[in-house]
């Protein structure tokens, strides 16, 4: 007699719908069809080009670069931000005396804009700031660098600095994951005689897999889409050291390049999918096994 | 050495530990902190220390020189703006996504799911704003907003939709309620947690963002506190003091939301996470 269809109306999906579309999945579709014309700031006529862009991006030595920059990026965040964050969890969720104050310290600069935490480390970084001074008194002068302005390291720089604002924020989503293990487990293990490196093994990595899932997706989409923290700290710079693919396209924006910015978006796309769509799909049916 | 006084060294260790690393946390925000009310020459030692003497002067001269005011309003009004219809829209869209079972609620919801993964295409953006004749305004800024959001909202409202149950709904309808009582009466109240969720996220996510003022916002009277907070750095960079007390403004909306809703943003952001 009642059926959900005609009590469920569609047309309250609509608005949500329409918003989305307009604003961001059709601005995505075509961006596709964007990616194969020679689309420029100057042009009237806008023509298709083939593959032209993304050979484009292939051969230009700073595109590549860009590329590159964004990989290393991202897989130096995920692995950062994971190992740190699972290691705070693991010791705050520990009967400590000051845990709550250090949970709080530890996720605060999550709540902050990545402009505030750029430029606030902008003076820590200088080649005669604060970290280097550090260095020096404490007599470990072959560790001082230039960080922001040596080509060779500045990506690891502003990866580190992404760590650093990011990695309490994993750390709370490993500590939901850990609160939700019983500690029955745990005591059934004691009383099997388990050592604790057993029971980390056995129990709490296997329990914890859903937060890791999750984490992991997180840091590595975020990654790839890496642009403000570059913006902020060196601008792509010295010279092209630190461009990523997000300072590209804002670059190529601005140059009026618009094809080939979308090509390069739409790269950014495809790499993200690649990599997203088989965790997502592998999730859910763990989910489905559990 | 009894196991007891084993695993309290055990803690006390990792405690003591984690005090120490905390610092690395807390020297580069102090820094911040206290710098906003040195001098100016003061503030360039870049050192933790108090300072000579306290200038909240330096708070009024950057609200002045920075023009603070206009980009505090823009950002609230923006901020706001966008929370409300992304609530709205994504708790009605979810709703019905989460009761219906057919195959076109379940694409619709992946097809909304995969605005989690994939990035925004800015310049075609631009393009579609363009078209639609306004480019550069607020109002496009709070659709772009709304949009970006809905993927991550939908989420979390379906999936706690889902944990209500349809007895609820079944039932007001028996009595003849319709579907918009249902909503509003029934469904909204249960909904409030997850509403502060939402709305607390969307107003850190667009408070804090600079990206889409950068492409969409070429006017510098639009803007929103950090990237008027951008400019004002690339203007007075010698003087760091004003600066610093130019990024402790534009945090303290998000610290104060912080420490008042501190439990809305930790449950959100696991829930969401953990139901995925």
């Amino acid at each position: 007699m009642h059926n959900s269809k005609n009590m469920y109306p569609y047309y309250l999906v609509l608005p949500a719908l329409l918003i989305y579309f307009i604003f961001f999945a059709f601005p995505a579709l075509i961006g596709f069809y964007y990616s194969f014309t020679d689309w420029r700031l100057d042009r009237y006529t806008i023509q298709f080009i083939g593959w032209a862009n993304f050979e484009r991006i292939f051969s230009d030595k700073i595109l590549l670069l860009a590329i590159q920059n964004t990989l290393i990026f991202a897989v130096v965040t995920v692995i950062g931000k994971n190992v740190l964050g699972l290691l705070l969890a693991l010791g705050l969720n520990m009967k400590l005396k000051t845990r709550n104050l250090l949970r709080a310290i530890y996720f605060s600069p999550s709540i902050l804009s990545i402009l505030v935490i750029s430029i606030v480390f902008t003076p820590i970084l200088r080649t005669e700031g604060m970290l280097n001074g550090l260095f020096e008194w404490l007599g470990f002068e072959s560790l001082t660098q230039a960080w922001l302005t040596n080509p060779s390291i500045v990506i690891w720089t502003i990866s580190a600095v992404a760590i650093w604002s990011g990695a309490g924020f994993q750390m709370t989503i490993y500590l939901a994951g850990l609160q939700g293990i019983s500690k029955e487990y745990y005591e059934a293990a004691k009383i099997d005689g388990a050592s604790s490196w057993r029971s980390f093994w056995n129990i709490t990595l296997p329990l914890l897999l859903p937060a890791l899932n999750i984490n992991l997706m997180l840091t590595l989409i975020g990654g790839l889409k890496v642009f403000s923290e570059v913006y902020v700290l060196t601008g792509g710079g010295p010279g092209n050291a630190s461009q990523v693919v997000g300072t590209i396209i804002l670059r190529a924006f601005g140059e009026g390049n618009w094809g080939l910015g979308t090509a390069v978006n739409t790269l950014l796309f495809v790499c993200v999918a690649i990599i997203a769509v088989p965790l997502i799909i592998f999730m859910r049916r763990k989910e489905v096994a559990e | 050495m009894s196991l007891r006084a084993k695993s309290l060294i055990f803690r006390i260790i990792v405690e003591i530990l984690l005090i120490l690393l905390s610092l690395l946390i807390i020297v580069p925000l102090l820094l911040m902190l206290l710098g906003s009310f040195m001098n100016s020459v003061e503030v360039m030692q870049f050192r933790i220390q108090l300072p000579e003497k306290w200038l909240f002067s330096n708070y009024l001269t950057v609200f002045e020189k920075g023009g603070l005011g206009r980009a505090f309003l823009n950002g609230i009004v923006i901020t706001a703006i966008s929370c409300i219809v992304n609530i709205v829209t994504s708790s009605a869209a979810a709703f019905i996504l989460a009761r219906r079972e057919s195959k076109l609620s379940s694409f619709l919801y992946l097809f909304f799911f995969m605005g989690l993964i994939a990035p925004m295409s800015t310049i075609t953006t631009i393009r579609v704003v363009q078209w639609m004749g306004f480019y550069g305004s607020i109002t496009s800024v709070v659709f772009i907003y709304a949009a970006l959001n809905t993927a991550f909202s939908i989420f979390l409202y379906t999936g706690f939709v889902k944990s209500l149950p349809r007895a609820l709904d079944e039932a007001a309808f028996i009595e003849g309620a319709n579907i918009f009582q249902v909503y509003f009466r029934i469904v909204t109240p249960l909904l409030l947690p997850v509403n502060a969720t939402v709305a607390i996220m969307v107003f850190m996510g667009v408070w804090n963002d600079i990206t889409i003022p950068l492409y969409f916002l070429p006017d510098s009277s639009n803007w929103t506190m950090p990237l008027s907070v951008y400019n004002f750095y690339g203007m007075y960079s010698r003087e760091w003091n004003l600066i610093f007390a130019d990024l402790v403004l534009t945090s303290l909306p998000v610290i104060i939301l912080y420490v008042f809703a501190q439990r809305f943003i930790v449950s959100g952001m696991t829930a969401g996470a953990m139901k995925g």
